[in-house]
């Protein structure tokens, strides 16, 4: 005993630690989950919370039912590793052995729980991170909210829509973008007024931006925020609005005309089956979803939509649930006229993540 | 001009909730109660307007529970620091994380999230409300009429009535006060009481009058803002209300310049409130005359017959 015997283990525990993820990748055939699949799900919010959250527990219901596992569920898991980290551990514990989780916090903590826990498969929605057994994933929310654009421009008497947003970041601007080219689809003059509120969830802000919008003259607002609270607005003031995460008619029956909304059962049933059948080996790149691949859909028309116009909406629904579509796709220029995408061009997945121009009749305060 | 005519009318509804929590900490800290809690007491404000709001669908009920279930949380606060005389500092912070926690639990436990209700139509008050640009300043809920009659209500109470001098004195020097017959730790108790009520109007304001719905933590920082007013108002009511009134034109200045589509870095725009908070401290530091105006027992724990 003594110094001797410590080095030793000191330089076995080394050896180890090198060789082993180089074997790990040599003879990686996917993963293959040992024992009867147990699932668990990590919600940053309450599972009640009007949105996000709830959106995968609408999910968690369905899958439960069709896949016929029972899914464990922890609530109000904030993002940071000292919560994320014990909350999950003991859910492996107990042995579920896929772990998912449901926020862009989650990232480096699940990246760190997949590497100690290498026989658990880890699923992460809106997460930046990916290896061998965890797999982030996310919506490509400009072709529901795509959609929505469609139907705001329909909705609206006067072209001028409003959209409150909450920072401005490549997802937020990808929608605010997406939305104007739908509108534009309907309407080629219509414009989108953005305010960014700086925040996700402060419904004050949210009324101020949506009752300024209103107030300078948009009769739609879309959003890209969690609460409804500019849906609510838009009802009060007797215009229209168009919903995110959910279906947001539920609070705002007569205004919302569509809602982009998260059908994550589509993307995680099948990627489920793929895990329970072995051999799972996660997009190292991130699962990025288009409507086809089940990231989002819409709630769509209310009736201030003409039968007309439902028609195209849902035409073009039908070519983006096929994967027959491409929202973004050259040439496309920015409101400087500037090229941005050109003649033919698909962006990246990096390009879109970055997305910091706006399309033409998009006016923000930048 | 339509932009100044409606970030004016916009004002009252953002200074009100800085207003009304940071005259509620004035009547507590006057009594020589440092209170920090007050984030935390909006929220049970907030949550408990809303909640009588869905169950009894009246905002004059919904507003006074509100203010009740406040002051019947702030006991809790008043136990701890005027009975067992715990650190004012650590007892308020505590009090905001125990409010957080316990709004964010029973809001959901009861399904209160995100329930839009109807709040209470405005009144115009004619023929103020017909005037060019500043009409739509006169087109308000009750309440924000109600809060400057609220605040001279209370200077009076503070600087006319026997009563609230002597809950100066005991702000002031409790030994004195003590000395002749103040009953100084239940005049303590009755200001962080009342001032609670005052605060948890503020956030009923806010959930029912306002934002018409609850989420978690949907005060936003606003109690910490109004803590930092009342430094800047020297603990003086009026000047308060002034601060609040400059903090509202800012927070409703941010959504009328984006709709307008000025141009301006986003970024900044939505720092400017708290650097306007950061300036106000450093210019009341830098100005501080002798002596100073904070109540001379501003955080400090009575225990009778103490020898200092």
């Amino acid at each position: 005993m003594g110094m001797k015997f410590l080095m030793r283990i000191l330089t076995a525990a080394l050896a180890l630690s090198i060789t082993a993820p180089a074997l790990a990748t040599e003879a990686d055939e996917g993963l293959t989950l040992k024992g009867e699949p147990r699932i668990a799900m990590l919600y940053i919010s309450p599972r009640n919370d009007g949105g996000w959250t709830q959106a995968f527990d609408e999910a968690r219901l369905k899958l439960e039912e069709r896949l016929g596992h029972r899914i464990q569920y922890v609530e109000s898991v904030p993002e940071n590793a000292s919560s994320i980290r014990p909350a999950a551990e003991r859910l492996i514990q107990r042995g579920a052995n896929i772990i998912i989780g449901t926020a862009f916090g989650y990232s480096d903590t699940f990246e760190d729980l997949a590497r100690r826990h290498p026989e658990v498969a880890f699923l992460n929605g809106s997460g930046t991170t990916n290896s061998r057994n965890l797999q982030s994933f996310y919506g490509r929310t400009y072709e529901s909210q795509y959609l929505c654009g469609m139907a705001a421009a329909a909705a609206s008497k006067s072209g001028r829509l409003g959209f409150v947003a909450a920072n401005p970041f490549g997802q937020v601007n990808w929608t605010v973008n997406a939305f104007a080219l739908g509108a534009q689809k309907i309407n080629p003059d219509a414009t989108v007024t953005v305010i960014y509120t700086g925040s996700w969830n402060d419904p004050v802000r949210e009324r101020a931006a949506a009752a300024a919008l209103i107030d300078r003259g948009a009769d739609v607002i879309g959003q890209h925020v969690d609460s409804p609270t500019p849906q609510i607005v838009a009802q009060e003031r007797g215009v229209f609005g168009t919903g995110h995460h959910r279906d947001m008619s539920e609070f705002a029956p007569a205004a919302t005309v569509c809602s982009s909304v998260w059908v994550w059962d589509r993307f995680l049933e099948p990627e489920l089956e793929n895990i329970f059948a072995g051999g799972w080996k996660p997009q190292l790149d991130g699962a990025l979803l288009s409507m086809a691949e089940g990231g989002t859909d819409i709630a769509c028309c209310g009736p201030a939509v003409a039968e007309e116009h439902v028609s195209t909406i849902m035409a073009a629904r039908e070519e983006l649930l096929q994967g027959n579509k491409r929202i973004y796709q050259g040439p496309l220029y920015d409101r400087n006229g500037t090229l941005k995408i050109a003649d033919g061009e698909l962006p990246s997945d990096g390009e879109l993540w970055q997305m910091d121009w706006f399309v033409k009749g998009v006016i923000t305060q930048q | 001009m339509d932009l100044i005519a409606s970030w004016l009318g916009n004002t009252p509804d953002f200074a009100v909730p800085f207003a009304l929590a940071a005259l509620g900490l004035i009547i507590t800290e006057r009594a020589g109660v440092l209170s920090l809690g007050a984030e935390g007491l909006m929220l049970v404000g907030a949550l408990a307007g809303i909640g009588a709001q869905l169950a009894y669908g009246s905002a004059e009920l919904s507003l006074l529970i509100a203010m009740l279930s406040a002051s019947v949380v702030s006991i809790l606060f008043a136990i701890m620091v005027v009975l067992l005389r715990i650190n004012q500092v650590i007892a308020g912070l505590s009090l905001v994380f125990f409010c957080q926690g316990l709004t964010g639990l029973l809001g959901t436990l009861w399904g209160w999230t995100n329930r839009p209700v109807s709040g209470m139509s405005s009144i115009s008050l004619w023929p103020l409300s017909e005037l060019p640009l500043i009409g739509k300043v006169f087109v308000q809920n009750p309440v924000v009429y109600l809060t400057p009659l609220i605040f001279l209500a209370v200077v009076w109470f503070l600087t006319r009535s026997g009563t609230g001098l002597r809950l100066r004195a005991v702000g002031e020097n409790p030994q004195a006060a003590d000395s002749v017959g103040i009953p100084v730790l239940w005049y303590r108790v009755a200001a962080i009481l009342a001032g609670a009520a005052l605060i948890g109007l503020a956030g009923g304001y806010l959930s029912v009058l306002s934002t018409k719905l609850w989420i978690a933590d949907m005060t936003g920082g606003r109690g910490w803002i109004a803590i930092a007013l009342v430094i800047f108002a020297r603990w003086y009511p009026w000047r308060a209300l002034m601060g609040a009134l400059l903090f509202g034109c800012v927070e409703a200045l941010i959504p009328q310049l984006a709709a307008a589509g000025i141009r301006l870095p986003q970024y900044f725009i939505l720092m400017t409130p708290y650097a306007v908070t950061l300036g106000v401290m450093i210019w009341v530091a830098a100005s501080k005359r002798a002596g100073g105006e904070q109540p001379g027992a501003l955080g400090i724990p009575f225990v009778r017959e103490e020898r200092r």
